[in-house]
């Protein structure tokens, strides 16, 4: 057993580190066209599906990159393609350096636009361009451009066989921002909304303060509420129906951490407002260590009238309400407030509360500040929704607040801890440098990394990357600290999201892109130049030997990760990236494997098109298929992609090219939809890319 | 200087014996009076715990080098010649008493920290003596004198006792009655008879809760300064309900004691709380008193023992499966099939068609039912998945009713569907499985067989106690259901009526460990509004009708007894100062922003008071100095009013 287990660890490993590589190749070129259509992207995503993707082993950045990818034109895929068979063939420098400065360019762009998403790649890339020698990384690369699309190609299929194994849900979830745009990335199961929102960080260059929240909204019942970190994403989701009108939003949530905030609006509410307001931050520390650090969570003791919309009536009747850890009480007719005569009107074990919009038109309501109480799955009206409704804004706060203080108890204090961390190293980066904050968000992936690796596999580079530093060492580290300067940052506003493995294929085009982004950053220029000399490392192997390197990097993967604030505080965040900087430098070169380089490009359709289905993907056919499920990509409701569940007998080697060819079957649900998807954006390309591919 | 006679009894010497007279001068110290004394006897004995105490001035004379002068004894002084250690009664929480030898010399609040290291229990400032309430109905009871354990023999010590591995200390371990008193100490006791309920003293208002608390003991004074007497009853209490640094490692008795005064609390309505919130306190006395029963040594066995312990246990699992063969394995792990015939109804299609007969299949966490048995390999003409979904019993077992009521959600809402078994066997089948699906296990989980066992033992719950009015004792199948609430239930539900619903609570805790099930029993308790709260009854300045002053770990409130509402709440953070005039026993508190309160104590002295107040704030501090040993000077500071040192 023993050994078998090993064996199977070890296959994780491996696939962690050739899906990191591929990620880390496919992710330049897909960062390429990415930026150009960006916008795009954000249209052609709807609310969210489940995409059993080989992406979900990719970093959200990554995943960006791809759907950019997707949507960008299919002539630049096809043309991309076109260019990687070339280069395939031929083995062409220029195409090998230029997806090494794609990588450089891309990470800059990332860390640019939202320093601290930064993909892991792309972090890790640019600290090492800039720190590290960057030539290295790029010699590899351009010995093993032809490589790359193999590469990806393998990428692909071992991302899927990944997935199967670990049967782990995943889905492609679209993330609405406050300006009307979007952002998509993959959640797995195991993610809790705050492994979410550090990935949303890394996307965007918010400032990662306690307030910003995942919601989800309801049009139907007009209702949203903010997930609380701690909760699973998927589960949450996953109780929402296939055509489902609900969203998902990114937003700072002020009422979310209040009650940490101003804990005396909650726990002295009864006291005049001015005294509250002048309340000393000792008093409010004591009122927290009283009610949340004891061996019991306090909760408010809110009384008061509210209106209670009668089963099926529509209207609204006042009654006495009183809230306990136990639940919400009322004051039946003619009896006294004594504990013993309260009647139970609801105990929160199977209900959330939400805010609601509108509701004085919607149910005619007293006022507008009304608050729901319903099980999760219910979506639709029903008599089993309860409804509340409160005098003013104020009132309606402390109640929605005071539920959650009673339903969640001490995690929320956890939340918000954790929360405080983040935000504090997250802001303390950016003091030191934007390119800091990526840093710090690659650190907690180590942590977690293995468990993520495994999974995901998404973020195989950080591990890496300590490898690397081992190559390295010193430098990466220092240089991430010192060389704030990655920030080229800047520079690159956030569009830069890399497409994925679609730029693998038309790997020629992002090359150019990425030369410009190189531009941008002086170091990947250099590395550029340099490559020459250090290329050698990962041309041939790379498969295994990526793995061996991988190995560590699985840690660091860790997706949701990020959470590992601890070392976010700490300074020790920034060296890591510089890792991982190292860790792209060096993996880049393992893909290139001569070997693979033929299959690549039609691999990656291939993926596609079987990759995503776990088992037996709906319409998979390869690439025909592909074109055809487009329809079904628009829908995009949640579907687990998870068919996943069982675990898959022996993931599959890494070797991947036995696997592109037949591969498609495993991954094509994801594959297929993805191109799907880029059918419906571009038109009717997909042809093409299947053409190419194929 | 003249020498003088000064007569001493000697409480040795027996109660007829006459006062020993010496003959002493004014400057003799007290240590020369008891030489002198002693020789006088000519008793043979260990001398060493025996003083005087001076009976009109009510103290001891404990300053051996201080001359009579100094103490201004003269002739007429009335001394006693007698051991400071006296055997006392001490009824705990749980409602045994011991008889131990405690000190009556020192100050009540060291005596409390001797009884508590005899015991085991941490942080003894948080406990205190208090004057037991005389029982109800005395002459009936006579004949039934309750137990009490001695520990009279265990030598008395002033430093921490060592502990055995398992936590118990070591002078517990000298004889299996010891050991048997530690057990009584460290496990819950079974819940009581109704009828001990029924007839313990209940307060009925806010005004009776607050009479209690006119019984505490001084702490800055001995047990002789209060007219205590040898083998006088008190009672051991939590008296600060601030409870630092609860380690079930550590605290097995402490946690105990706890739960039982809780426990008390709850079952004699000292602290209110709701049906709902009453249902699951029995729901985990349920469940804490079988676990105790099943495994009485959990409480008791260290953590480390727990997880070697575990750790076995998983080995010999393991083991198993090894051995086994892979069909075994396979069987293991796939679950038995659950199918059977029953009948469905649901309520909420109105239809007059009542119930009809399908057949059932219960996969994963997922029910469907077919036609027949015969046309089961096809297409069931539903499945409804549990997960999520909730499930309620409707259970007569005298007419033979065995309905499980489903919620099951769905975006438009709850479905209902109720199924009908046809006995016992099946419901709890079906019922636990049901359960388990609706929290997302299948019934390969292990909890499966226990949760078919719990039903059963409800069931039974039904069966014993539907007729008689619950007089049968607590036994372990079978637990009158009345034992686990307060009286006001015995009235409002049958024992049977009880039943499903203290079962329905039951689903959330029976997964809990002993340990988890008191501390989520403690938590609950905490939870509760009025938690911690102690009354009494002061009138404030200036205000001609009696109000009720409730003191907590935090804050003061003020309750109008006229509407029984909180009317103000000040909190100790913003106070400033607090003053006791001990000539018109008046307290006077001064808090921030020129906020001046005063007040006269009418159910308890205002030492009581102050002292409660001073604890508190003592108790504040405790977080701060991480070190074990207590600031006793500063405890006496806050509590001891101008008397004390």
């Amino acid at each position: 057993m023993v050994d078998i287990d090993a064996m199977f660890s070890d296959l994780l490993g491996e696939m962690d580190l050739l899906t990191q590589s591929l990620e880390q190749e496919v992710a330049p070129p897909k960062s390429l066209p990415a930026l150009p259509s960006a916008d795009k992207e954000v249209n052609f995503s709807i609310g969210f599906s489940d995409l059993n993707e080989s992406l979900g082993e990719l970093e959200d950045n990554d995943l960006d990159a791809l759907m950019a990818d997707l949507m960008a034109d299919l002539n630049a895929t096809e043309e991309k393609l076109a260019a990687e068979i070339e280069e395939l063939k031929v083995p062409s420098l220029p195409p090998a350096n230029l997806p090494a400065p794609k990588n450089l360019s891309i990470h800059p762009a990332s860390s640019i636009t939202s320093p601290p998403s930064a993909s892991p790649a792309g972090s890790s890339s640019t600290l090492a361009s800039s720190s590290l020698p960057p030539p290295p990384p790029q010699s590899v690369k351009p010995t093993t451009e032809e490589m790359e699309a193999q590469m990806k190609a393998d990428k692909i299929k071992l991302a899927l066989e990944k997935l199967k194994e670990a049967k782990v849900k995943k889905l492609v979830v679209k993330v609405m921002m406050n300006d009307g745009s979007s952002k998509t990335l993959m959640v797995d199961e195991r993610q809790n909304v705050r492994e979410v929102l550090d990935n949303m960080f890394e996307k965007t260059h918010c400032d990662c303060n306690v307030d910003w929240s995942l919601c989800e909204t309801n049009p139907e019942l007009q209702l949203e509420r903010a997930f609380e970190d701690h909760e699973n994403l998927v589960d949450l989701l996953s109780t929402w129906m296939r055509d489902s009108e609900n969203k998902v939003l990114f937003q700072e949530r002020k009422e979310k951490n209040e009650v940490f905030k101003n804990p005396q609006n909650f726990y002295l509410w009864k006291k005049d407002k001015k005294a509250l307001k002048d309340i000393k931050d000792k008093d409010k520390g004591l009122l927290i260590q009283e009610n949340f650090c004891g061996t019991s969570i306090i909760v408010p003791d809110l009384e008061g009238i509210l209106h209670l919309k009668e089963d099926g009536k529509k209207s609204w009747k006042q009654r006495l309400f009183q809230l306990r850890a136990s639940g919400i009480y009322y004051v039946p007719k003619g009896k006294t407030k004594s504990s013993r005569d309260l009647v139970c009107f609801v105990q929160f074990d199977n209900v959330n509360v939400y805010y609601s919009k509108d509701y004085k038109s919607k149910y005619k309501a007293p006022t507008d500040f009304c608050f729901v109480l319903k099980h999760p799955q219910i979506q639709k009206e029903s008599q089993y929704i309860k409804y509340l409704c409160c005098d003013d804004a104020w009132t309606l706060n402390l109640w929605v607040t005071g539920i959650r203080i009673a339903k969640y108890g001490v995690a929320l204090h956890e939340n918000f801890k954790t929360a405080e961390q983040k935000a504090a190293t997250s802001s303390a980066w950016a003091n030191r440098s934007t390119s800091s904050s990526s840093n710090s968000s690659t650190p907690s992936p180590t942590i977690k990394a293995k468990s993520s690796s495994q999974a995901n596999g998404i973020f195989p580079k950080p591990g890496p990357a300590p490898q690397d530093f081992g190559d390295l060492p010193p430098p990466p580290p220092l240089a991430a600290n010192i060389l704030p300067p990655p920030p080229p940052e800047p520079g690159l506003p956030p569009p830069p999201p890399p497409p994925p493995p679609q730029a693998a294929k038309g790997s020629a085009k992002p090359a150019p892109p990425k030369r410009q982004m190189p531009a941008n950053f002086p170091p990947p220029p250099t590395a550029m130049d340099n490559l020459p000399p250090p290329p050698p490392p990962p041309p041939i192997d790379n498969s295994e030997a990526p793995p061996d390197f991988l190995p560590p990097p699985p840690p660091a993967s860790g997706f949701g990760s990020f959470p590992p604030p601890p070392p976010l505080n700490s300074l020790p965040p920034p060296p890591r990236p510089g890792g991982f900087g190292g860790m792209d430098q060096s993996l880049p070169p393992p893909p290139p494997d001569p070997e693979f380089l033929p299959p690549p490009p039609p691999p990656p359709q291939a993926v596609f098109t079987g990759g995503g289905a776990p088992p037996p993907p709906p319409p998979p056919p390869p690439p025909p298929a592909a074109a055809a499920p487009s329809t079904a990509i628009p829908r995009v409701g949640l579907r687990p992609a998870g068919s996943l569940k069982k675990l898959p007998p022996a993931p599959p080697k890494r070797t991947t090219p036995s696997m592109q060819g037949s591969g498609g079957g495993g991954g094509g649900d994801f594959m297929s939809e993805l191109m799907l998807a880029m059918q419906k954006k571009r038109g009717d390309h997909p042809p093409a890319v299947l053409a190419s591919g194929t | 200087m003249a020498a003088w006679d000064l007569s001493v009894i000697v409480e040795d010497l027996g109660p007829d014996a006459l006062p020993v007279t010496l003959s002493v001068m004014s400057d003799l110290h007290i240590g020369g009076v008891i030489l002198k004394l002693v020789e006088k006897t000519q008793m043979k004995r260990d001398w060493s715990d025996h003083a005087l105490w001076w009976e009109q001035k009510q103290q001891w004379l404990l300053r051996t080098a201080w001359s009579l002068e100094k103490y201004g004894i003269h002739a007429d002084a009335r001394l006693l010649f007698m051991p400071q250690h006296k055997p006392l009664k001490l009824g705990l929480p749980n409602g045994i008493t011991l008889r131990l030898q405690v000190s009556f010399s020192s100050p009540v609040f060291q005596t409390v920290m001797e009884i508590c290291r005899m015991l085991n229990i941490r942080h003894p400032e948080e406990l205190s003596l208090l004057q037991p309430v005389e029982e109800k109905k005395k002459k009936k009871d006579k004949d039934v004198a309750p137990e009490i354990y001695d520990l009279t023999e265990v030598p008395l010590s002033s430093v921490s006792r060592p502990c055995l591995y398992n936590g118990m200390p070591a002078h517990f371990a000298d004889s299996a009655e010891m050991e048997a008193i530690y057990k009584m100490l460290s496990v819950t006791q079974p819940p009581p008879a109704p009828e001990a309920i029924a007839k313990q003293y209940r307060p009925a208002s806010v005004v009776d809760k607050a009479h209690i608390n006119g019984r505490w003991l001084d702490s800055s004074r001995c047990l002789m300064q209060q007219g205590i007497q040898k083998d006088d009853k008190l009672w051991l209490r939590f008296k600060y309900f601030a409870f630092y640094d609860i380690d079930p490692k550590y605290d097995v008795v402490r946690l105990t004691q706890l739960y039982e005064q809780a426990r008390w609390a709850i079952l004699l309505e000292d602290i209110d709380c709701t049906e709902e919130e009453m249902m699951l306190f029995g729901a985990l006395q349920y469940h804490i008193s079988k676990v105790s029963q099943s495994e009485p040594q959990m409480l008791t066995t260290s953590a480390a023992m727990d997880d070697l312990e575990s750790a076995l246990q998983s080995l010999e699992v393991k083991m198993e499966g090894e051995s086994s063969s892979a069909s075994e394995l396979l069987e293991n792990i796939t679950a038995p099939e659950l199918n059977d015939y029953l009948k469905i109804f649901r309520p909420k299609r109105l239809t007059l068609k009542g119930y009809k007969q399908y057949w059932f299949k219960f996969q994963d966490t997922s029910i469907s039912y077919f036609k027949s048995k015969e046309e089961s390999i096809g297409e069931p003409i539903q499945q409804i998945n549990l997960k999520g979904c909730e499930v309620a019993p409707d259970v007569n077992v005298a007419a033979q009713k065995f309905l499980i009521r489903l919620r099951i959600p769905a975006p438009e809402g709850m479905n209902e569907v109720y199924l009908r078994c046809e006995n016992e066997q099946q419901y709890a089948e079906w019922m636990a499985a049901c359960r388990l699906a609706s929290k997302g296990k299948s019934r390969v989980d292990s909890s499966y067989k226990s949760e078919i066992q719990n039903i059963r033992s409800f069931l039974a719950m039904q069966k014993t106690n539907s007729g008689s009015h619950g007089n049968a004792p607590a036994s372990d199948e079978s637990i009158n259901t009345h034992s686990l609430v307060s009286p006001r239930y015995h009235k409002k539900y049958k024992p049977k009526q009880l039943a499903p619903r203290i079962l329905d609570a039951y689903q959330n805790v029976a997964h809990l460990s002993l340990t988890e099930a008191v501390m989520h029993f403690l938590r609950t308790w905490q939870a509760l509004p009025d938690f911690g709260l102690s009354y009494v009854v002061v009138r404030f300045k200036g205000s001609r009708k009696d109000e009720v002053l409730g003191i907590a770990q935090n804050r003061l409130i003020r309750i109008d007894l006229g509407v029984g509402d909180v009317v103000k709440t000040w909190r100790y953070n913003n106070m400033k100062q607090w003053n006791v005039n001990w000539d018109i026993r008046q307290m006077a508190i001064e808090f921030e922003g020129n906020v001046n309160i005063a007040f006269s104590c009418v159910t308890a002295d205002c030492k009581i008071v102050h002292e409660f107040i001073g604890g508190y704030i003592f108790m504040s501090t405790r977080s701060r100095e991480k070190s074990d040993t207590l600031n006793e000077e500063l405890f006496y500071k806050l509590t001891g009013g101008h008397e004390a040192l």
